[in-house]
Formats: structure tokens, sequence, C-alpha cells
């Protein structure tokens, strides 16, 4: 009986020294992200927050202070905010449509070149998007299509780089690819005696597109969205090259209060209501796509 | 001081030079000062003109010829500038590397003297060896010690530059920067197309709606206040608080009409005819007169008065390789290089002995080398980069382009 | 009865003329498919073709300015200094960013399945967080919080911090850490369990349970992880600029400041040469992984691996 016992205590004290150890190895592993995460991203952001709440210094920069002044400022100056609103909603609707197709077509009637059509996607993506976007310039300039279609028409002044036109093209040029490999991954992998079935059911091309096809790939539509939505928010480069800076964003006021302005707490505060936003649009429209559907499979990319 | 060195500089200072002098020194301690500080450096700024009567004992370095002073033995692989783009000739820089051995010449660059302030308030001091901020900008740099004192020994090269650029306000004792080049801000017009004269910054603002979608203007507040500003006849540094606002109704009249604020491609956009109409620096847009399609291109130096501005050179705090910034200063100065840099920029150059080297086409042409009784009518910039007013017009000028 | 077997026909009948009215429909779908998809292809070379192309241009300053064929700019650019920095720059950035976020990723993944409820959930608040903060706002904090450290840091440690490859480096990590924590998570969630489970029934230590069996089914999206931290990372322009210093241009704030200063055929070459290093990492990496597969007998697409994900 003394046996039994000391080995049940062995065993417990053995036990303990094991999670101990599991939780040891757990901490360990959880360590070296958890310090990113603390040093650069919750340290930063909180230094923004602070300042956001303080005073411009004189020479420039943050003063230390309490005050709401740079959000009320910041609110009273909606319009950067709901550009960038436009062209991030603007971006993504005209990805999704060029998308959906195209992601589509591969998927189902790919066969076995479908490697290479994904291939062919990926490589104009390995290239600098800054080189990608300078071309756009060269294109639509005056030397480009601007001037071509300036002669034909009879109108010298004529000019799409500085448009939101160009801005659009430029956005979306970009991002597609970031759009079309989630709506791929997911219509891959439907299986498509489904739509077989329904076919032999009697419904149409299009009922059976609405009705099968895209309530499937529709997590791949979600996350494609989220993942153009996202960065489009905060774009200021593509628009200040392509747009000549006349499409004014959130990002290019940023840049114009840290960098020019110095204006380091009202810029702060801008970039504040900037996540706020950010977090609330992403909330709202996973719970609006999720309204009625146990959907596990949101996973990213 | 000699008696036949200050009988020179008398000379000199009763002659042509008085009108930029005296506009020079805004803040009129005018002749005073230029007088003590050419008397301190008087050795120095002797022009070797005078070469030929100047007695054999006097100061040695400027009586050598205008060639580069030997090189010191080792200043290092590197330097690293930053500076405005494009802003020295590659030639040059080529020179500069075959003759010191700096196989390393990094060439960083910002857009406007606030991103250099920001870049330097951000902790970036030591890293940078030379930079070249606008003359109004120097002391604010100095005060945040952002900028080390020069030492003038060892840029021997600088006494070829024109004493009218000393003792001025933002370095009244000149241990801080060197003059790098100035110019003016002015009206640039494609006349193929724009019909009207425009030669006044009032012309400019009230053509604006006309040409709507070709106006490019430089991306720089200083430079874009001075339009209203002297439109209405006001001072191109008012704070007051009045002109200031009616200087606020004329910009945001002007911003929808504006095609972009552009520092760096304006010329192209005036080649390409995007734009027909710029409130643009002297230099870029000049060659352009020279090409068959666009020589219709005039620069108007706009007679309601304008801004005349000084780019300097300085060494920042900290530098990593001091030898090589100081090399580097004393051979940007030596004549021939200056001249290769004026033909280049076509800014003009504050280094008295490189004119006899520049192009004469541009040494006569008067939008580059104003001529003074001009320059009498120009104004120098204050550094009101942190006056609030400024900065909230500035801002929602910026934000309203195009719109 | 004679009801339902005459609406069985009528429903064949209508199959049929539905069929054949799919087909006219079909017919017409199929080419108005193809078309959209050959276009967006097109679209989206176009711009790559030009900027090839006009990297033979022989003009001497205007890349628009097309003044003949001339191999001269691609000599220009392989002998240009500023060029071959900013590449070797990009390079060496884009591989330690790529190394220390998938080692780190790799490990959080693994760390959170074994961490407990009340600790998952803010961890991985904090991986979106990361993810959905708009660049711009994570470079201009970043910025800020470096110059404030090194404000504190500097006097206490006796030399001057500054900005530099070290800066770079951390910043671009933070959201490839994230991105390779989601891959990895996702991986393990659909990973099947039987097999680890099978070998600690054979008494396999968790060391070698890992190595032999978690490990190797995880190996696609520690792959996409590492690819694409490496291309965030060496195409990054926002976050690089903000926390850089001097001599550590990237490649992309390299062609930012042509594209400032007006471009020159060199950059179109220094493209061209980019597109030509990936293509071949591409193709060289796509034999390798199928000569691999084929010895063991799997699917042998690089891009199988990264985009499937099965």
């Amino acid at each position: 009986m003394a046996t039994i016992a000391e080995g049940a205590a062995r065993t417990r004290s053995g036990q303990r020294s094991r999670s101990l150890r599991q939780g040891a190895l757990t901490g360990l592993l959880l360590l070296p992200a958890g310090l990113w995460y603390v040093i650069l991203l919750v340290v930063p952001l909180g230094i923004v927050v602070i300042f956001s709440l303080g005073k411009t210094a004189a020479r420039g920069g943050y003063a230390p202070g309490l005050t709401l002044d740079n959000y009320a400022a910041a609110a009273a100056e909606p319009g950067p905010f709901v550009t960038s609103l436009w062209l991030a909603i603007a971006g993504t609707i005209l990805c999704l449509l060029l998308a959906l197709p195209l992601a589509y077509f591969v998927a189902t009637r790919g066969g076995s070149r479908k490697a290479l059509f994904i291939v062919l996607l990926v490589i104009p993506f390995w290239t600098s998007f800054l080189i990608r976007t300078y071309a756009w310039l060269t294109i639509l300039g005056p030397d480009g299509l601007a001037g071509f279609i300036g002669d034909a028409i009879g109108d010298p002044a004529f000019r799409i780089l500085g448009t939101p036109v160009a801005v659009l093209i430029g956005v979306v040029y970009g991002y597609l690819p970031l759009m079309i490999f989630p709506i791929y991954v997911t219509i891959e992998r439907m299986d498509r005696t489904l739509v077989e079935a329904s076919k032999d059911l009697g419904a149409g091309r299009w009922a059976t597109f609405r009705q099968i096809t895209l309530p499937i790939a529709l997590p791949g539509l979600i996350t494609g969205s989220i993942l153009v939505f996202i960065p489009l928010m905060g774009e200021y480069v593509i628009p200040a090259i392509l747009g000549y800076g006349r499409v004014f964003l959130i990002g290019n006021l940023l840049v114009l209060q840290f960098l020019e302005a110095r204006d380091w707490p009202v810029g702060s505060a801008y970039a504040v209501m900037l996540i706020m936003i950010m977090l609330v649009s992403i909330s709202f429209y996973l719970w609006f796509t999720s309204r009625g559907r146990k959907s596990r499979d949101v996973s990213v990319l | 001081m000699t008696d036949q060195e200050l009988g020179d500089y008398l000379r000199r200072i009763s002659g042509t030079k008085v009108n930029r002098r005296g506009f020079l020194a805004a803040g009129g301690l005018a002749a005073s000062a230029a007088a003590l500080a050419a008397c301190g450096n008087g050795a120095a700024s002797v022009a070797p003109t005078s070469a030929p009567t100047a007695a054999p004992g006097t100061v040695a370095p400027s009586t050598a010829a205008a060639t580069p002073t030997p090189a010191p033995t080792s200043v290092g692989k590197d330097l690293f500038m930053y500076n405005w783009s494009d802003y020295v000739a590659k030639d040059n820089i080529a020179a500069f590397q075959a003759a010191f051995g700096v196989d390393n010449f990094t060439y960083d660059t910002f857009a406007s003297n606030d991103e250099l302030l920001t870049k330097l308030q951000g902790g970036a001091t030591g890293q940078w060896d030379v930079s070249a901020p606008t003359a109004e900008f120097v002391p604010a740099m100095r005060d945040q010690n952002f900028i080390q004192k020069l030492d003038l020994t060892r840029i021997p090269n600088a006494k070829y530059i024109d004493p009218a650029f000393k003792g001025l306000w933002w370095d009244p004792t000149n241990e801080w920067q060197l003059p790098k080049d100035w110019g003016t801000t002015g009206i640039a017009v494609r006349t193929k197309i724009v019909k009207e004269p425009v030669t006044t910054w009032k012309e400019f603002l009230d053509i604006a709606p006309k040409y709507s979608g070709r106006i490019v203007i430089v991306d720089s507040p200083g430079d874009v206040f001075v339009a209203p500003l002297k439109a209405r006849g006001h001072s191109l540094n008012s704070t007051d608080p009045a002109e200031l606002e009616q200087a606020r109704q004329d910009l945001l009249a002007l911003a929808p009409h504006v095609l972009a604020l552009d520092s760096d491609q304006y010329a192209k956009k005036l080649e390409t005819e995007e734009a027909v109409l710029g409130l643009v620096w002297t230099g870029n847009v000049l060659p352009l007169r020279d090409k068959p399609k666009t020589a219709d291109i005039v620069y108007n130096i706009p007679t309601d008065g304008t801004l005349f501005w000084l780019d300097t050179w300085v060494i920042l705090a900290g530098a990593p390789h001091l030898d090589a910034a100081y090399a580097f200063l004393n051979f940007i100065h030596d004549p021939e290089v200056q001249a290769k840099e004026t033909d280049f920029n076509n800014y003009a150059t504050p280094n008295d002995e490189a004119k006899k080297y520049v192009d004469p086409k541009i040494l006569n042409d008067p939008a580059i080398f104003v001529p003074d009784d001009v320059v009498a009518k120009l104004e120098g910039a204050k550094d009101l980069s942190r006056d609030p007013t400024r900065i909230a017009i500035w801002k929602e000028f910026k934000s309203k382009i195009g719109s | 009865m004679t009801g339902a077997i005459r609406s069985i026909g009528r429903r064949k009948t209508a199959r049929r003329g539905g069929g054949r009215r799919n087909d006219r429909q079909g017919g017409a779908v199929e080419l108005w498919m193809r078309s959209h998809v050959a276009l967006v292809y097109l679209f989206l070379y176009f711009p790559i073709v030009i900027v090839v192309l006009f990297s033979f241009n022989a003009t001497d300053r205007q890349v628009t300015d097309w003044q003949g064929f001339s191999l001269k700019w691609y000599g220009r650019v392989l002998g240009d200094r500023q060029v071959q920095n900013a590449l070797f720059n990009s390079l060496f950035v884009a591989s330690i960013t790529a190394i220390i976020s998938t080692i780190v990723g790799t490990t959080a993944a693994l760390g959170l399945q074994r961490a407990p409820r009340w600790f998952r959930g803010p961890f991985s608040a904090l991986t979106y967080t990361s993810i959905i903060v708009p660049e711009i706002v994570i470079a201009l904090a970043t910025l800020v919080f470096f110059s404030t450290a090194f404000d504190f840091a500097s006097p206490i440690l006796g030399f001057r911090l500054k900005t530099g490859f070290a800066t770079i480096i951390a910043a671009h990590c933070l959201f490839n850490i994230s991105l390779v924590i989601l891959l990895v998570q996702a991986r393990l969630n659909g990973m099947d369990r039987t097999h680890v489970e099978a070998s600690y029934d054979l008494y396999g230590s968790p060391w070698r349970t890992f190595w032999q069996i978690t490990f190797p089914q995880l190996l696609p999206a520690i792959v996409a992880g590492f690819l694409l931290s490496f291309t965030f990372s060496f195409d990054d322009y926002v976050i690089t600029t903000f926390v850089s210093g001097a001599g550590t241009t990237t490649l992309p704030l390299y062609v930012f400041g042509q594209i400032r200063k007006g471009v020159t055929p060199a950059t179109n070459a220094v493209a061209a040469v980019m597109l030509l290093i990936t293509l071949s990492t591409l193709i060289i990496g796509q034999f390798l992984v199928s000569r691999n597969a084929k010895r063991k007998g799997q699917s042998g697409s690089m891009t199988s691996m990264v985009v499937e994900q099965r």
C-alpha cells in the first residue's frame, strides 16, 4: 500500500513538473512573438494615443498635455476619411467584379493548367509595385493614352492622370491578385458534383451560380474583400503618384501632418480615428456577412 | 588688411553691388556688418583679379590660381549626402569621387525643408554628413543642434563667395553655412497656349480659372504664400491675421484649378503641356527655351514683387565622415566646379570667381543672374514654417487641390 | 397517376429544352468568360511589357522618347553603385525579415495551440490588429516610438542609437510574423491529428513527433509564409521610408526617388532585371520542388503547395 501511495505521489509530482515544463515550453514558444507585439505594436500605438491627447510643440512634435482638442479638430475635417472610404469601397467592388469570373474560370475550367494560370498571376505581383505604378504614369500620360485620346477627340488638354479614374486603375491593378487568390482557393475546393446535380434538377446557369456556387464561394469573396479593403483604406502612394495628389486621402493627410506640418498630436488623433474606423468597419462587415451562417472557413489567405 | 586690399574693397562696395547688399541685409545691419565681416575675412574676400597688384607677402592662398587646394591624405571612402533631388551635377560628383577616392557617395533625397527637419527631429542626426537647407531654416537647425560650426580654414575656396552673401540675418557670423546657389520664385508661362500677359501675381491668380487643371505649383508653403500676399501688395513674410485671411481666400479660390503640387517634375509637366502655367523656381524651366518644341516658354519675375531664395550647404551635427564633408564643401566651391553646377542647375552661383567659367548665355540671362535693379525689389524669406495660421492655411490648401 | 407520368414527361422535356437553351446561353457565357479572362491577363501584363520594352530605349533622358534599341541602360544599371546598393539592401532586409518572421511566427502558432483559452483571445486580437491597422499608421507609430525610445535610451547607453537596418527589419517583421501565424494556424487547425496520436502511442518523444509528423505537414504553410514575408518586405515602401536612415535605401525607395526625379530607362532596366531574377528563382524552385515531389510521389506544383493548402 505504501508503494502505491508513493507511486501515486511520484506520478502527481511528475505530472506537476511535466505540466510546468509544458507551460514553460509554451511560454518560450510564444515569447518572441509576444515581445514583438508588445514592443513594436502596443507601445508605439500607445505612444500615438498619448500624443493624440497632447499639444503641438512650438518647434513641431509633441508637447505633453491632456486635451481632446485634436480629436475635435479631426472630427471637424472628415473630408479625407470620406474620400478614403469611397476609394476603398469602389476599389474593392471593382476588384471583386474583375476577380470573380477569372477565379471561377481558372478553378473550374483550368484543368491541368491551373497552376500555370496561377503562376501567371503571381509574376506581376513579384515585381515592385512602385515600378508597376510608374508604368501606368507612362501609359496614361500625355505621351500615352491621354495623348492618343486627346488627339482623337481634338482636346489637347485631355488628361487621365490626376483624376480618380487613374487612381482607380492603379489601385485595382495593384490589389487584384489579392482578391483573386482567396476566391480561387474557395471555388477550387468546391464539390463539383453539386453543380452537376443542380443542372440535373433543371436549374438554369444563373440559378445554379446564384444558389450553389456563390454561397460556397462566399468565404473566399469575404476574405478577398477584406484583404483588399483594409490596405486600401490606408493607401496614399498610388493616389499620390497617379492622382497627382488631387485625390486627398487620409494617408496623404497623415503624411502632411507628420512630415510637413509636424503637428504630431493632431496627426496622432487622425491616426487613432482611422484605426477606430477600420475596426468598426471590419467588425460590421464580418457580422453582416455571417448573419445566419455558421462559417468556420473564414481562414485568411 | 593692407591698404591695397582696403582700397580694392572700398572700390567694390561703392559699385553696383550696393543695391543687392542693401536689400539682403534685411535686419538692417547692412554695411557695418558686411564691412566688419569683410574686414575679418579681409584677405579672403579680395578677388584674385587684383592678384597682380597684391604684394607677394599677403595671404598666399588668395593669390593662388583657381585650382583645387591639394587633397588631404585621406578623407575616407564614404560621404553621405542628404539633399534635394538632382541638385548636384553628376559630373561633379564623379569628379569629386575620383579626386578624393570617395568610392561610396550616398545621395539620399528629401522633398522639402520640413521633411529634412522632421527626419532630423525623428532621430536621424549622426547619419548624414552634408545637407542643403534653404537659408531661412539654418537658424532653426542651429538652435536644435542639427548642424555644426564650420571650420572655414578647411574650406579655403569659401573666399570666392560674394561678400554680399555674408553676415546676413540667418548666419551673421558665417560659421554655420556656406551659400550654395540662389534664385527667384516666379511664373512660368507656355506662351503658345497662354496668350495673355502673366507678369504679376495678380494676373496669375486672376487667370487661373481659365486654365483650370493646367497649373503646376511647387510643393513649398514658403513659395506658395508669395502669390496671394504679393498680389495684394503685402509682405510675403506677413503674419498679420487679416492679410493671411485674404491670402487664404485667394489660395482656396486657386486650389481647384491646380494640376499638382510638384517640386520635382514641374518642368516636365510644362514641357508636355499638361501644365501651361507654373508657380516655379528659376532653373529647371529655362533649358526648355532651347528646345524647339518648348521654345515658347518664358519665366517671368513678377513685377509686383517676389521671393529671393538662397540654398546653403551645411555640415550636419555628428557627421560620420567629417573629412570627406569638408573636402566636398571645398571642392564644390572650386570656381570651375561651381560653374559646372550653374550650367547644370541653371541657378545663379554665389561664387564670384566661378562666374568667369560659367556659360555666357547663362551668365547674361537676366532670369538667372538677376540684375541688381530687379533684385532690389525682391524680398528674402523668414522662417515662418511654425506659424500656426500659415500651417493651417497650407493644410487646407493642399487638401483642396483639384477638388 | 397519369398526371404524374405526364408531369415526369414534361420535366424531361423541360430539361431537354432547357439544355438546348442553356447551350446557346452557355456558349455566350463561355465566350464572355474567356474574353474576360484574356482581358484581365492583358491588363495585368501590359504595363510589364511596356516597362521591359522601354528599358531598351536608346534615348538619353526621357524614357517615353523612343530613340531606337539599345542595351546601354543595362550597362549603366549594372555598373551603377546606387542601384547595386539598393538591390543588395532590399535582398538583405527581405531575407532576414523572412527568416525571423517564419521562425517566430511558426513557434508562436505552435505555442498558441497549447496556450490556455484566456491567453489565445487577446493574443489573436493583437495578431489581427497588426494586420488591420493601416501601414501608414504603423509606420508613423514606429517612427514616433523609435525617436522617443532613442531619446531616452541614448544617454543611458552612452552611444547614440539610430535608425537603420535593424529598425527596418524589426518594423517589417511585425506584420510578417502575424502573417505566418495566421497561415500556420490555419494549417494546424486543418491537420490530421491521428498521425500525432499514433506517434505518441508508439512512444515517440514530443520532439521527434514534431519533426517527423507535424513539421512536414506544416511545411507548405511555412514555405508560403516565408515567401510572402520575403515579398512584402522586399516590396515595402511606406514603413521603410519612415524608419530608414542614411545609406539604407532599399529598391522601392530608390525607385520612388527616380519617379520624383524623372524616370530614365535605367529604372526600367532595373525592373527588367528584377523580373528576370524572380522568374528564374520561380523556375528553379519549381524544378526543385517537382523533382523532390516525384521522388515522394506527390503533386509537383509549388503553387499548389502555396495556394491550395489542403
